[in-house]
């Protein structure tokens, strides 16, 4: 079975490449363009790794870190930041990892890969 | 809560993280938000050409120039300041900490924003004995709390549910338990009352025995319960721990542990408001190391 990767990010853009990249390479993606509806999402498809933007409509990316740790079901999700905010890599402290916008494509390939194949 | 926020900003990068918080929180509790910026310094006396404190160049200084630099910093701001209802952006010249606590007390705001100094974030941030200048004498001297963001990091939190007291029992940790609990019980959020035992201040290899900390830290929690939590009436969302260790790393630890979105302190407790002080070095490092904004005070916040 494919392992599923749920992307959190508002910009629609983001969210189209992100898909592609991980369905070309064998993962499946789903998305949601706000904290809440990610929160919602991940309850429902129990993602195996998340990617994360910081800056969201509804909610700051660590408020939402901060729910997800706190479900039983949820809580040791690997989470990736993919912001453009500078500081990002110290926003979320038990991320897996920290990417600027733009990102390697290989790189963040390879954090995936490490965290969860 | 607050009513209004006085934002002291460059108007440059340097400053984006704290003008994040700011403009949060004027659009989330719908806070008049007066953004002010200190543009240039008089050449002498009382010069109508000043340095520009942003491009460096000498200016003749009329109505103008004020006009055409409020309209940069509408600009530079124009993505918040479209979300928000109640604003407005003046500028001044002179010496920028005189300029910041010359308006707070004439438009008297519940809370002054800073961002810290721009030499003091990154790596250097550990090497530097105090946060920017202008910050120190803001903070020092205010009669309001003055928030402060130093790390990008501590600006991506939005809105307050978790709130860190942290005392040492000082006459200014009253205010600023007066201030935080005050906060804390208006928006509903989790109080995490939090006192750090300093263990340092004895000699090397010769530590306190394990016996004697844990009796000072039943007297600092016997000492909470009496001096705050008796306070606190019928509100329960509370939290209180003391820990044994360097005050500003457990300080900073304890937050991070929290999930705070803010800490709430005093500084300089133990000097006088003489010139010469400076920020007690635990709120100092506090401020510089910690992952949410931080509300230092000091012990005139609240005398007239």
């Amino acid at each position: 079975m494919k392992k599923k990767i749920l992307i959190i990010d508002d910009d629609p853009a983001v969210v189209d490449y992100l898909t592609t990249l991980f369905e070309d390479n064998g993962y499946a993606a789903c998305s949601a363009m706000s904290a809440h509806a990610g929160f919602e999402l991940a309850q429902k498809e129990r993602p195996d790794l998340i990617t994360l933007d910081l800056e969201l409509p509804d909610e700051w990316g660590p408020r939402f870190y901060r729910k997800l740790s706190s479900d039983k079901e949820l809580k040791n999700t690997p989470v990736i930041v993919i912001s453009g905010l500078s500081g990002n890599k110290y926003a979320v402290s038990k991320a897996v990892a920290s990417l600027p916008k733009p990102f390697d494509r290989d790189e963040l390939l390879k954090i995936v890969k490490e965290n969860i194949d | 809560m607050f009513k209004r926020i006085l934002f002291a900003t460059s108007a440059t990068d340097a400053c984006d993280h704290a003008a994040r918080v700011a403009f949060d929180i004027a659009q989330r509790y719908n806070v008049h938000i007066d953004v002010f910026h200190v543009l240039g310094i008089p050449t002498r006396g009382f010069s109508q050409i000043v340095v520009d404190v942003t491009t460096g160049d000498e200016v003749t200084l009329d109505d103008n120039y004020r006009d055409l630099v409020k309209e940069e910093i509408r600009t530079y701001y124009d993505h918040q300041i479209e979300k928000t209802e109640n604003w407005s952006i003046d500028v001044a010249i002179g010496l920028p900490h005189r300029e910041i606590l010359r308006i707070a007390r004439l438009m008297k705001p519940d809370i002054i924003v800073m961002g810290g100094n721009t030499g003091a974030s990154g790596s250097y941030a550990h090497k530097k004995i105090v946060t920017g200048s202008t910050f120190q004498r803001v903070a020092k001297a205010a009669r309001c709390p003055v928030l402060v963001i130093n790390r990008p990091a501590a600006s991506f939190w939005g809105g307050f549910s978790n709130v860190v007291f942290a005392t040492d029992f000082s006459g200014a940790s009253d205010t600023a338990f007066d201030v935080s609990f005050k906060l804390a019980r208006k928006l509903n959020c989790e109080f995490h009352i939090f006192h750090a035992l300093d263990i340092t201040r004895t000699q090397l290899n010769n530590f306190h025995t394990q016996d004697f900390i844990e009796d000072q830290i039943r007297k600092a929690s016997q000492q909470l319960r009496s001096k705050y939590i008796s306070q606190m009436g019928t509100f329960k969302q509370y939290t209180m721990e003391v820990w044994e260790g360097i005050p500003f790393v457990e300080i900073v630890k304890y937050a991070r542990e929290k999930h705070a979105d803010l800490i709430v302190m005093a500084h300089n407790t133990r000097k006088t408001d003489d010139d010469d002080t400076s920020i007690g070095s635990v709120a100092e490092q506090v401020i510089l190391r910690a992952n949410c904004p931080v509300i230092s005070i000091n012990r005139s916040v609240g005398k007239q």
